[in-house]
Parts: structure tokens; C-alpha cells; sequence
């Protein structure tokens, strides 16, 4: 999507009655708030149906025009941690399990800190109920940090790596 | 006890009840919540909180995986599933077994023995307790209605899977039936994926009245009284008490006995209620259905005979005896419970999910109010309506309705439309206030409701 069209969506939604548009088209998902108001299946990564759920890590691109929100019951604490580190995305757990690193015991991890990841790439495990379930990257780049330990029992939403994006200029923000 | 830590499978006002009960009985709790919830009551008021997943319950609070690996992450050794969600889901029980978790509810054998309601009919008549006159499994429309003429009209297409009044048809006369037919497998089936009918002579005076009951590992059963639900709009309850008011003592007698006798029979364990429709004009009850897990209205149970119920249900999934025989169960007094949701009464009682901009809810002596709202909580829109319940608590009937009265008119809210404006509406009417109702009178009330806006 260029620039442009961007603007096009802008000023229709600017002129519509409507105050909230989520657009997808196919990897990309715009979302645009009058209010500030962004209903949280939303932002909501949306841990597809199926064993193997992908992560999105990217956060929502929020256009911000109106006053600052009213707080919705959502800010999950992954969009703190990520601007730990600046520019970088979170990976987040798409469901509630025990974490792990390597594929199995003793082997080698999937990704280590400085290494780079592609969008389809499996970077953990989360066990649930004796299943294994695939963590996907969903984003291209490189490995900033990792946040959780090897086994640990992790929430769903919650941040398990910080990647650098590739291709992403050092951003200040969509100003 | 052996249990020592809890993971309440549920939200809202029920995940609050769970958690204090848990407190009162030096038992740590976990809050298991979806995104939505992750600023709620029962997420900060928890020992600890577990984000489960989004928000779309079929993701999280119906999510028997995500449920019992939230409970094995956090050490947890019971888990309590409240009401609705995954509360009568025998897999929910049976998954809890094999992780070695308790389950704060029946046995999976006792959940699916009554989840289908055409089994249960079956079962119960066994133990020579009246059913509601009805047919077994409806094949097709040409047997509908050669069974309609054998049990008369008016009568009532019901869903072998039903609850929560979805799939339920009134059929008035022959004509109506094919579409009546049609529509309730239709939404049966969409509601259970099970689009098997039974039917059900329709008692148009009835009232419904429900026995609390107790069972424990060893087969020792109590029964706790009876409840009247007869105020119900699209047979969702509205307004409950205890004892119910217009019964002779006989046959108050002869339905709790009944009560007693499914849950004895059938060896169930932990709390559950077992439901009947009184024909006030037969003087005669019938079985309904046996819901098989702490119910909303349960508090005027507890008003009136100073019992915890979640405790005991708590106490008996640790598998101590129960520690009250019948004749400890007493009652005193009279109590009331209003259900009070986000709905809009004027405007077809739509519902209003937003943000609670003021919240003052009524103190007192016999008032009790079990919420999990409070000024600047944002109603989410994903669940049920349900922000309160109002109790309280008289010497009789009257004194408890005044006291509902004023406490309903101290009630203030703030940000979002409720339902206490149809609500003091109801418990002023002449017939309320003379306890002559039955279940179909809220609904006639509904168009003197005065309208606005």
C-alpha cells in the first residue's frame, strides 16, 4: 500500500461517520481510530484456530487525531517492554503453556540474540496439555532479546522476543 | 484442606464470589481472564492472574486447554468453573481428572446424566418423581404432530441439548406447528449443534420453583430449601426468592423431598439445583431439569440460612463429608435478589456495554450486593449484561420487597443504562407485592412499562 492510498483511507474515514476502520490485506493490517477508541479484538493478535497459531507482533498502526483515549480495557504489557528497545517488535505467546526454547532437550535453540529470523520461522514451543504447538516469528529481522527463560509457563499476549524489523527505518512514530 | 490453591474459570461477579470465598478459607486464588478482563476486578483482586487468552470466550473461557494449562502453570490444585462457560461441560471435569485437578463441581458422570434433558426426564421418572407430561425424541414434523393431539395444546418444542431458554417453542394450535418445528431444531442446532426435540405439554399458570441441594462422596445428601424464579423474561431469570412464597407447606415439603431424591439417587456430589414447574392451578409440580453447578441466584439461599454455599461446594470437592445434616438447615426470614444488567428496558432492553462513570451501590443491614463493577470499569461488550445482584434480607416477605424497594432507589449508576429503573417498575406492581404471579406475567408487564427516550 503507497502512501497515498493511506492518505485516500484517512480523509474518507475523516469525512465518514465511522470512528474506527481495521483493514487486512493479506500481511498488512491498518487500523485507524477517530476516538482513540480501538475495540480490543482488534488489537488482539488473533491466535488463529488450529494447533499451530502465529504470532503478529506487529502493534496496530494507531493514527492518532483525537485527544488521548479513554483508556479501553486493553494495553496489554508487551507495548511497554517493546519500547525498551527502540524500533523493535514483540513476539508474543499466542496462547497460555510452557514455553520452550529448543525443539527438544539438549538441542540447540531456535534462535539466539543477534540472529535473524523470517516471518515463517518457528522460534519455540508452547506446550499445552502434552501438545506442541509452533510459536511463528511473523515478523522479518533480527533477535534483539529474549524475554522468557526455557520451560517457563507463559500467559497468552505475553512478550516472549524483541526483533529489530528489517527493513524499517529508525522510526520515531507515523507523524 | 487439602486444596490450596483455586483457578476460577470465570469473570464477572461469580469469579469475585469464588475468590472471597477462597479468601475466607485461607485458599490462595488464581484469576484465568481474557484480554478483555485484564483490568477487572477479579484479575486485580486475585493472588494471581493469568492471561488465558483474547477476548472471544470460544478462545479463552471456553478453551478446556487453555483453562487446565493455566492451572497446571500456576500450581494450582482445583479448579472452580463458576456458572455458564465451561461450568456443566463434562470435559472440563474429565479433563481435570486426568491432569490430577479437582474439579469444584459434580462428577463428569452427573454433568452428562442430566445435560441431556430428554435422558433426564427419562431417569427421574425412574425414580417416580413427575415429569411434565411430553414425548421422547420428535423424528419428524408428521410425528410432532400426531404426539401434539395425544398431549394437547398449548404445548412447547424443547431442545434435547438445551439451557438458558434457546431452542424453546410455544405452539398454540395444529397450524403453528411446522414452523415451530423448524425453528426450534434450527436454533437448537445452532445453539448446541444438537438439533434433537422433545415435547412438552405447556402449563400457562405455572410457577418455577427450584430445590437447592448438597450431596458429598459418601452419598449424604441435604437439601437447602427451595427458591421461586418465576419472574423471567425470555426464560431468563430477573427476580428470585427464598422461600417461595405462595406454596402450602405440603407441597413445599413434597418438592424439596423430591430434590433430595433425584441428587440421592443419582449419588450426586457438590452443589447443584434441581428445577420444577408448579401448575397453580393442578396444585401439582413436575421435574424441569437439574442444573448441575453453583447458580446465579443462590444468594437468597444463603441470606436465608446463613450457609456459604461456594464453601461448601469448595469443601466437598476436597472430599470432606458434608458437615451439616438436614435438621442443621434452618430458615429464617425472607430474601430477594435482583438481577441488575447493562440493558437498556426502554429500548427493547438493548444492551450497553461501555465505560461506568459512577457506581454507588446500596450499604446496609440485611443488603448484601455481589459485583464486580466499579466507577471506571469498562463494561466489555463480549460477554453477559450482568453488572450485579441486589439481595436482601426481611423478617418476611414484605419487609425484604421494601427493603429491595429503597435499596434499588439508592442504587445509583452512572455511564451506562441498567435495568433498575424496570426493575422497582416490577416489585411495585399490586400483584408483585400480593406474590400472585406466575412465569409468564413479567412479559405482560412489559408493555405498561412506561416508555422514553
Amino acid at each position: 500500500m503507497t502512501e497515498d492510498e493511506v492518505l485516500q483511507i484517512l480523509n474518507l474515514i475523516e469525512k465518514s461517520t465511522f470512528d474506527f476502520l481495521q483493514l487486512e490485506l493479506g500481511d498488512l493490517k491498518l487500523t485507524v481510530s477517530k476516538s482513540g477508541y480501538v475495540p480490543s479484538t482488534a488489537v488482539t493478535p488473533g491466535a488463529a484456530p488450529g494447533l499451530v497459531s502465529q504470532a503478529s507482533p506487529r502493534p496496530p498502526v494507531d493514527v492518532k487525531e483525537a485527544p488521548p483515549q479513554a483508556r479501553p480495557p486493553q494495553p496489554a504489557p508487551s507495548l511497554a517492554e517493546t519500547e525498551a528497545i527502540k524500533g523493535a517488535v514483540a513476539i508474543t505467546a499466542p496462547m497460555v503453556g510452557t514455553f520452550y526454547t529448543t525443539p527438544e532437550p539438549g538441542s540447540p535453540p531456535f534462535v539466539h540474540v543477534g540472529g535473524r529470523v523470517g516471518e515463517d520461522e518457528t522460534v519455540g514451543l508452547i506446550e499445552v496439555m502434552k501438545v506442541f504447538n509452533a510459536v511463528k516469528s511473523g515478523v522479518r529481522g533480527t533477535v534483539a532479546k529474549i524475554c522468557v527463560d526455557n520451560g517457563q509457563f507463559v500467559e497468552y499476549g505475553q512478550t516472549l522476543f524483541l526483533v529489530r524489523p528489517e527493513g524499517v527505518l529508525d522510526e520515531e512514530g507515523p507523524e | 484442606m487439602n486444596i490450596a490453591r483455586v483457578l476460577v474459570a470465570n469473570r464477572g461477579e461469580i469469579a469475585i464470589r469464588v475468590i472471597k470465598a477462597c479468601r475466607a478459607l485461607g485458599i490462595e486464588s488464581v484469576a484465568a481472564f481474557s484480554q478483555a478482563d485484564r483490568e477487572s476486578l477479579p484479575a486485580r483482586m486475585a493472588d494471581r492472574a493469568v492471561c488465558i487468552g483474547p477476548a472471544r470466550s470460544a478462545e479463552s473461557y471456553l478453551k478446556i486447554e487453555s483453562i487446565i494449562s493455566a492451572a497446571l502453570g500456576t500450581r494450582s490444585d482445583a479448579i472452580h468453573p463458576g456458572y455458564g462457560f465451561l461450568a456443566e461441560d463434562p470435559e472440563l471435569a474429565e479433563a481435570c481428572a486426568k491432569h490430577g485437578l479437582k474439579f469444584i463441581g459434580p462428577r463428569p458422570e452427573n454433568i452428562r446424566q442430566m445435560g441431556n434433558k430428554l435422558f433426564a426426564r427419562a431417569v427421574v421418572g425412574e425414580y417416580g418423581i413427575p415429569v411434565v407430561p411430553g414425548s421422547k425424541k420428535v423424528k419428524n414434523l408428521r410425528e410432532a404432530c400426531g404426539l401434539a393431539e395425544e398431549i394437547g395444546f398449548p404445548l412447547l418444542f424443547k431442545a434435547a441439548a438445551g439451557g438458558g431458554g434457546r431452542g424453546i417453542k410455544i405452539v398454540t394450535e395444529p397450524n403453528d406447528l411446522r414452523q415451530a418445528f423448524e425453528t426450534a431444531a434450527a436454533e437448537a442446532r445452532a445453539a448446541f449443534g444438537d438439533g434433537t426435540l422433545y415435547l412438552e405439554r405447556y402449563i400457562p399458570n405455572a410457577r418455577h420453583i427450584e430445590v437447592q441441594v448438597l450431596g458429598d462422596r459418601s452419598g449424604n445428601v441435604v437439601h437447602i430449601g427451595e427458591r421461586d424464579c418465576s419472574l423471567q423474561r425470555r426464560y431468563q431469570k430477573v427476580v428470585e426468592e427464598a422461600p417461595a412464597p405462595p406454596l402450602s407447606e405440603a407441597l413445599r415439603e413434597k418438592i424439596r423431598q423430591a430434590g433430595a431424591t433425584i441428587a440421592r439417587e443419582m449419588g450426586y456430589e457438590n452443589a447443584g439445583t434441581v428445577e420444577f414447574i408448579v401448575d397453580q392451578d393442578q396444585q401439582q409440580f413436575y421435574f424441569l431439569e437439574m442444573n448441575t453447578r453453583i447458580q446465579v441466584e443462590h444468594p437468597v439461599t444463603e441470606m436465608i440460612t446463613g450457609l456459604d454455599l461456594v464453601e461448601q461446594q469448595i469443601r466437598i470437592a476436597d472430599g470432606q463429608p458434608l458437615s451439616i445434616s438436614q435438621s442443621d438447615v434452618r430458615f429464617t426470614g425472607h430474601a430477594i435478589e435482583c438481577r441488575i444488567t447493562a440493558e437498556s428496558a426502554n429500548h427493547g432492553f438493548r444492551p450497553c456495554p461501555g465505560p461506568i462513570t459512577a457506581w454507588d451501590p446500596p450499604v446496609g443491614p440485611d443488603i448484601r450486593v455481589d459485583t464486580h463493577c466499579f466507577a471506571g470499569y469498562v463494561v466489555p461488550p463480549f460477554y453477559d449484561s450482568l453488572l450485579a445482584k441486589l439481595i436482601t434480607r426481611g423478617e418476611d416477605r414484605r419487609e425484604a420487597a421494601e427493603r429491595m424497594q429503597n435499596a434499588l432507589a439508592s442504587f445509583a449508576v452512572g455511564g451506562v443504562d441498567t435495568t433498575i429503573p424496570f426493575l422497582r417498575f416490577l416489585l411495585a406492581q399490586p400483584d408483585y407485592i400480593a406474590g400472585t404471579v406466575n412465569t409468564r406475567w413479567l412479559e405482560a408487564q412489559l408493555r405498561h412499562f412506561p416508555l422514553c427516550g
